[in-house]
């Protein structure tokens, strides 16, 4: 498959109470973003596990982008700053085993924040994009049926 | 060693004589060389059935939140440097309480490597080993051999930062140097010297062999989930098979369960019948949280393991 | 029954002219410092045969019932009529596995009870045998794969095959058994299969089988002598299942799956189909009775809810319960799960625990 014909599947999961939000503003104020993105929408990137992100790429998924609020503005307090410290583990004992750090994608997008939400969308498509269809460590995650 | 194992006895025996603890989990002698075996005492007469030697490479704090939930009462339980740290981890955790603790702490030496003496003398039956603060003396069918305690012990034991029990109500012998003297964060993640593209072989190779017996969660004390995400169906988070894709889910996914937590016993690596190095993940997952939060296991009471607390200004440069 | 002899120089010229026509396993020790069967070409020349410590790390089992085996795969292709099931087919071509140990080659043997065995040198006759039916996987890779014994000479302190209806110079379940002479290994046929192997060997003279004898001999002695196992045979079930040594095991077991998985007769299995979109595959994988999921119901019963029953399983499998059906243990005496076991349960201690603790008469009994 070229790079051009490549289209990445990316699960995308979405805060409900901001970056859900600003995906569905963006829709609204007819923004374009890349179509690569399957969204999970879970009420708190708090409640994200590992297993979450782990079972995306073992489904096959190219990428994985989270994106939650802003330090201070979690509907539940601490919940996005509680679980920062669980990405920062994963993403770094991901790229430990081998997956490139253009697979893990983390952002803060409020509600209000489409145009935000575009452009983060388009740099991580770009990023997934770039590397191609999964391989390497992250292609032997990938659950062979 | 002969001077902890006499005193071991003696703390043992005074603890259930005197009512401090209704039960006493230590280790007995093993029945093959190279080995020691966890039991639990309730009898001061049944005291002189404790032993000790580097050859006490499994948890015990794994097996106390077991006692701890079948009876009540206060249990002892002989714990060096790592464990006690294991202890106060479940404490903080909830899973144990100090005051149903009776602790029998031993400045511990560093735990032995089998497989390093087993090498050392190849197709050789090893029948007994001895050993003393500086050597170990093994003894095959018709030979001695002497071996530095140095040359004998566990990866992690060379880079122990806590060898004196953090809690203890008795001591059985004088506190050693804290640490082994190794730094761990030199060896804690091999990987990181290979480029990213040549990383996922070492991860392949390094679990090659494993079987799936979960030996290595079985062992820890970190573990005392009801029921492990490896055996949850609904989803199913690992699959059951022995591919590579399964292996590798199930323990990067274990490994980051004990991120914040793991005291680096080494318990994993000795249960590990496939000789695996099963502390390349979760020593590399430490040595990001004390580069990161500042925070080693089970160091000292009250303090709230990594993962369950944040700082407002945690690193997070990687999001967007 | 015919012998030959070949000079230990000349091993590797023999292993190599047997890997022209078939795929030729021998133990090798890895870069972890474990001995495990390789393919012979992998293997560092000159080949050792004798493990350091005695023996591989795993047994043999895994050639025969493989750690996850595909049984059949599935799809759904629109157009095609809906469901279709293929057949996975057996990996083509046969294997010899040179230097098992008798007691890992009686496992198979045992196993061959369990699941059933085509007659020898008939590779589309039926499978018989078996203690529940056939078992057409195991029988297919059983067929396919030849072993060549090699005679322990000095069994390790956590051997007890003698016991277990073994022994160190053990034919059962092989093709051929050979025996380390020093300079030379006897090379003794045991079936017609093993037979072909040998076609470019020397006989072997009458003071090889001599010393073959004594070396049997030497190794018997060796052992570290055998334990009563009569009170286990003579009670029931239900006696043998209320001793107190259960309890005290469970206390430290902690119910992985080391001593299973390393274990040469342990075959306890689950069969799960994996789905992804259309397509599926079955597979049968390794399990343990030390798993509570092993037993655990669709409806959240578990029969072997705690520890202690699933420990208990372990032992009343092999020493109770394939005994009663079989006649014959269903342990040889390996020793692999002594050396495993995280907390050193050793089996011999609990099978003399069992004997001992086993009521003396009959429960009912005056």
């Amino acid at each position: 498959m070229t790079r051009e014909a490549f289209s990445p599947r990316i699960a995308a999961f979405l805060c409900s109470w901001c970056s859900y939000g600003a995906a569905d503003m963006a829709g609204v104020g007819r923004m374009g973003y890349p179509a690569d993105f399957r969204v999970v929408r879970i009420p708190c990137t708090g409640r994200l596990s590992p297993k979450f992100i782990l079972s995306a790429l073992r489904q096959g998924a190219d990428g994985v982008w989270v994106s939650g609020c802003h330090p201070g503005d979690c509907h539940f307090i601490s919940g996005n700053l509680m679980v920062r410290r669980h990405f920062t583990l994963l993403k770094n004992l991901l790229e430990y085993v081998g997956v490139e750090p253009g697979r893990l994608h983390f952002s803060w997008i409020s509600s209000a924040e489409a145009d935000k939400f575009a452009r983060v969308a388009a740099d991580v498509a770009a990023a997934v994009r770039a590397l191609g269809p999964a391989s390497g460590a992250l292609g032997a995650l990938i659950k062979a049926v | 060693m002969q001077t902890r194992i006499v005193n071991i006895r003696a703390a043992a025996k005074a603890a259930l004589e005197e009512g401090l603890c209704r039960v006493v989990a230590g280790y007995a002698p093993g029945a093959i060389a190279m080995r020691a075996r966890p039991v639990f005492i309730d009898k001061p007469e049944d005291a002189g059935k404790l032993t000790w030697s580097s050859f006490c490479v499994g948890n015990l704090a794994g097996l106390l939140t077991q006692a701890a939930k079948q009876a009540s009462g206060r249990i002892g339980v002989v714990a060096q440097g790592c464990v006690s740290r294991n202890l106060v981890g479940l404490i903080g955790e909830g899973r144990l309480a100090r005051e149903d603790l009776y602790v029998i702490g031993v400045p511990c030496l560093g735990m032995a490597e089998r497989r390093k003496i087993e090498a050392r003398y190849p197709g050789r039956a090893i029948i007994a080993v001895e050993e003393s603060e500086e050597v170990f003396v093994v003894r095959g069918k018709r030979r001695e051999e002497r071996m530095l305690r140095r040359d004998a012990l566990r990866d992690n034991c060379y880079t122990c930062v806590q060898r004196n029990p953090v809690i203890y109500d008795a001591l059985v012998a004088e506190p050693v140097p804290d640490t082994g003297g190794g730094d761990i964060d030199k060896v804690a993640a091999p990987w990181e010297k290979h480029p990213p593209g040549e990383r996922l072989a070492a991860f392949q190779a390094a679990y090659a062999n494993c079987t799936r017996c979960h030996a290595c969660r079985d062992v820890c004390p970190l573990c005392y989930c009801s029921t492990c995400f490896v055996d949850e169906s609904t989803p199913q988070w690992a699959g059951k098979t022995g591919d590579f894709a399964d292996v590798a889910t199930y323990h990067l996914l274990r490994a980051l369960h004990c991120a914040g937590r793991c005291t680096d016993c080494g318990a994993c690596e000795s249960a590990c019948p496939q000789n695996i190095k099963v502390r390349r993940l979760t020593s590399k997952l430490e040595k990001d949280v004390r580069a990161l939060y500042g925070c080693q296991a089970g160091m000292a009471l009250g303090e709230s393991p990594p993962l369950t607390v944040f700082r407002p200004d945690d690193p997070q440069d990687f999001i967007k | 029954m015919q012998s030959y002899l070949l000079a230990k120089d000349r091993l590797d010229g023999f292993v190599s002219r047997l890997a022209d026509r078939l795929t030729v396993y021998v133990p090798a020790k890895g870069a972890d410092g474990l001995w495990s069967f390789v393919a012979s070409g992998s293997a560092q020349p000159p080949l050792a045969l004798t493990p350091e410590g005695g023996n591989t790390n795993m047994p043999p089992k895994s050639f025969v019932f493989p750690r996850t085996e595909v049984l059949m795969r599935f799809d759904n292709r629109a157009g095609e009529g809906g469901m279709i099931l293929r057949e996975e087919p057996v990996p083509a071509g046969r294997a010899v596995l040179l230097g098992v140990r008798p007691c890992d080659a009686k496992a198979l043997a045992v196993l061959d009870g369990i699941f059933g065995r085509r007659a020898s040198g008939d590779a589309s006759g039926e499978v018989s045998g078996g203690a529940f039916g056939a078992d057409p996987y195991w029988a297919a890779r059983r067929e396919a794969t030849i072993l060549c014994g090699l005679a322990c000479n000095y069994p390790c302190p956590t051997c007890f095959c003698d016991q277990m209806g073994c022994g160190p110079h053990h034919r059962e379940g092989l093709d051929a058994l050979w025996t380390d002479l020093g300079e030379s290994y006897l090379v003794t046929i045991l079936t017609e299969r093993g037979r072909e192997l040998a076609s470019d060997l020397a006989p072997a003279a009458q003071a090889d089988l001599n010393r073959a004898e004594s070396l049997k001999a030497e190794a018997a002695s060796l052992l570290t002598g055998k334990f009563p196992m009569d009170k286990i045979a003579q009670r029931g079930v239900l006696e043998l299942c209320e001793l107190p040594l259960w309890a005290e095991l469970a206390a430290t077991c902690l119910n992985c799956g080391a001593c299973t998985h390393v274990c040469p007769t342990c075959h306890c299995f689950d069969i799960q189909d994996e789905v992804k979109g259309e397509r599926g595959r079955r597979l049968r994988n390794w399990d343990t009775c030390m798993s509570g999921l092993f037993t655990r119901h669709a409806s959240g019963h578990n029969p072997r809810g705690d520890k202690l029953a699933r420990v208990r399983q372990r032992f009343m499998h092999k020493f109770k319960y394939i005994p009663v059906k079989r006649g014959e243990a269903g342990c040889v005496g390996c020793g692999r799960c002594i050396k495993a076991c995280p907390v050193n349960i050793d089996v011999r201690e609990v099978v003399r625990a069992m004997n001992e603790q086993a009521p003396q008469t009959p429960e009912g009994a005056a």
